[in-house]
């Protein structure tokens, strides 16, 4: 457990702080941090009646009309497996080409390496919007529109520098002689790549991982103008079941619940590894 | 003695006494005369018997010149696709007529008109205005606020584990929940802040705040709503980067007696500058396209107080389907951006190697 008061201190660390302000400032802070989040998740489990009354409630009995209506008549479930595909095959696919990538960068010098892999960046620094009208126009020429094959795609490439830029760092921090070892023993570039490479990368390419696939579950604005029934996923469904003419704020609050439940869900199983794979560099030296 | 342990593209590391050297190969060459194994190829030691012949060979790991592209190729064709080639397509298109709902209409070469008629555009001017204006107001305050958090967790506190993690609380969500949490809190008569907020300015005599319908008031509650977002992210970089600073200087200073203002200012700041500058640049490359956030609470109004240069944007080419004049203003959009990007790298570079 990484509890700070167990963590090693050093000798001339401070004492415990002990003046109320600043506990004063932080209680705050942390109510205000979280006070908005908790509102909207009960708001989720409000009856119609509790969710627009004059008052707000602090107690009332749950209800789940809200999910009822989201799942039954909305049918969200149907976007959720949307999201679900497109952030899982989209992690795999800029996760696997960009280890390859980021492999070459940090593994060879060849001419034109850092051209390389500063333009790799720069596809970074684009905001989405700016190339959504040429990427709206070829995906209607292409009938890509409203498709998840579409989809997949175009987070691959957005999520793909991203992928490069982390994991090259962490390339670099294991050794090469572990690799070329394993050649002298007999083994392929490829054998050793995969059982000398990959195994120490792991921690590393799944904390990459997490974050990308994150990246892409959220994705609103493309997911808004280039999809509108058949592979519409969650954050545009969200918008366009909750707020219409009149907002519904139950189904709102619902909706967040469904959309966030697998990220906290995710960080608070993968925490451990999240945390080990971005302090990684253990065996570095 | 000096001698060469491994080799890692064109720097080596020199076991030299106690700690780590970096020194350029040529300099240990011309040291040690001995050669380095920087450009050896990292291939199989002696030639596995069963080898492929042919074009897989040339292409294989036995060939360091071509097997990197090899190894890249999936990466740019998918980034060549993705982000090369629709930029020539914003080029074609801003260079044309085309409206998106007209299909029928034909299309015409109108060169340079498509981004005079940007220019010319008032709400271009207005949306630049409100986009930078946006950006350094949100910039300039998660800044300061996430500096003196992260400086408060640097005193030990009781139960920091656990506020650490409501404080983070705001970043893990996605910014379309955090733009519709703060929709639901500033609606009128719905909220909790209009709920209670208005409870405290009626009894002052004030009436409601119209904290979205009013166009100044608007815009700084998106400043609000975006400080909310991404204070953290500032705390958690500041707080990365306090770590890293050697105890040291302080232990002189507080020998020196210095007050803890100046021990601030001239220890704190200076160390702290390449963690502030990337910090900075990464969250005023990201504000500077918040997008959920403003389409979610504002869609741009009232009026065209709260319009950024992303959502008159995708306004001009998707609501307006005007998507020449769009691909023009992504273009320009680009430019701004480049220069911002070129500007920032200049500040990281000089900053690091100073920090060196």
């Amino acid at each position: 457990m990484a509890h700070p008061d167990t963590s090693i201190v050093s000798p001339d660390a401070p004492p415990v702080q002990r003046n109320w302000w600043v506990y004063l400032v932080l209680a705050a802070v942390c109510v205000i941090n979280f006070l908005p989040y908790l509102w909207m998740v009960m708001t989720g489990f409000m009856d119609n009646a509790t969710a627009t009354g004059q008052s707000p409630q602090w107690v009332f009995t749950p209800s789940v009309e809200a999910f009822r209506f989201l799942i039954f008549e909305k049918g969200i479930m149907e976007n959720f497996l949307n999201s679900l595909v497109v952030s899982l095959a989209s992690t795999f696919f800029s996760v696997t080409f960009g280890m390859f990538c980021a492999y070459a960068i940090a593994r060879y010098d060849f001419g034109g390496r850092d051209d390389v892999s500063f333009w790799v960046l720069t596809n970074r620094m684009m905001p989405p919007v700016a190339v959504l009208i040429p990427i709206f126009v070829t995906f209607q020429t292409m009938k890509l529109l409203d498709t998840l094959v579409g989809l997949i795609i175009l987070y691959t490439a957005m999520q793909l520098p991203f992928v490069v830029w982390m994991l090259t760092g962490y390339f670099r921090d294991i050794p090469r002689r572990y690799e070329e070892s394993a050649m002298v023993d007999g083994d392929t570039w490829f054998q050793a790549f995969r059982k000398v490479t990959l195994p120490l990368m792991a921690p590393s390419i799944s904390a990459t991982a997490i974050f990308v696939m994150i990246l892409s579950w959220n994705e609103f604005a493309f997911a808004t103008f280039l999809t509108s029934t058949e592979a519409k996923t969650l954050p545009p469904a969200i918008m366009a079941y909750s707020i219409g003419a009149n907002i519904s704020w139950n189904v709102l609050g619902a909706a967040v619940v469904l959309v966030t439940a697998p990220l906290i869900l995710f960080v608070l199983v993968l925490q451990r590894q999240l945390i080990s794979g971005l302090s990684q560099g253990v065996i570095r030296k | 003695m000096t001698q060469p342990v491994r080799a890692f593209g064109a720097r080596t590391i020199l076991s030299h006494g106690g700690g780590d050297v970096a020194v350029s190969r040529h300099e240990i060459e011309r040291m040690t005369h001995i050669k380095t194994i920087a450009d050896a190829p990292l291939s199989p030691a002696e030639p596995a018997e069963g080898r492929r012949r042919g074009i897989w060979s040339r292409l294989g790991p036995s060939n360091p010149a071509v097997f990197p592209w090899v190894l890249m190729a999936p990466t740019l064709i998918v980034l060549f696709a993705i982000g090369v080639y629709p930029f020539l397509y914003a080029l074609y298109i801003a260079g044309h007529n085309v409206i998106l709902s007209k299909p029928y209409v034909p299309r015409f070469f109108v060169g340079l008109y498509q981004y005079q008629a940007v220019i010319q555009d008032p709400e271009f001017w207005s949306a630049l205005k409100t986009t930078i204006w946006f950006t350094v107001q949100a910039v300039f305050i998660e800044f300061w606020l996430g500096l003196g958090l992260a400086l408060l967790f640097q005193r030990r506190l009781l139960g920091a584990g656990i506020m650490r993690v409501f404080i983070l609380i705001p970043m893990i969500l996605p910014p379309l929940v955090a733009a519709l949490i703060w929709r639901y809190m500033f609606y009128p008569g719905a909220g909790l802040v209009t709920y209670y907020g208005g409870g405290v300015t009626r009894a002052l005599g004030w009436g409601e705040i119209p904290f979205l319908s009013d166009p100044t008031i608007a815009f700084h509650t998106l400043v609000f709503v975006d400080v909310w977002e991404w204070t953290p992210f500032m705390f958690l970089m500041m707080s990365a980067g306090l770590a890293s600073i050697p105890r040291q200087p302080y232990e002189a200073a507080e020998i020196d007696g210095a007050s803890a203002w100046r021990v601030f200012w001239t220890i704190t700041m200076p160390l702290l500058r390449p963690a502030m500058l990337i910090a900075v640049v990464i969250r005023t490359m990201d504000a500077f396209r918040t997008y959920e956030l403003i389409v979610v609470m504002t869609r741009g109004g009232p009026g065209n107080a709260t319009t950024t240069l992303n959502v008159y944007l995708t306004k001009t080419g998707l609501e307006f389907f005007d998507a020449s004049k769009a691909a023009a203003i992504s273009l320009v959009m680009m430019m701004v951006i480049i220069v911002m990007s070129f500007v920032f790298i200049r500040a990281l570079r000089s900053r690091t190697e100073t920090a060196e």
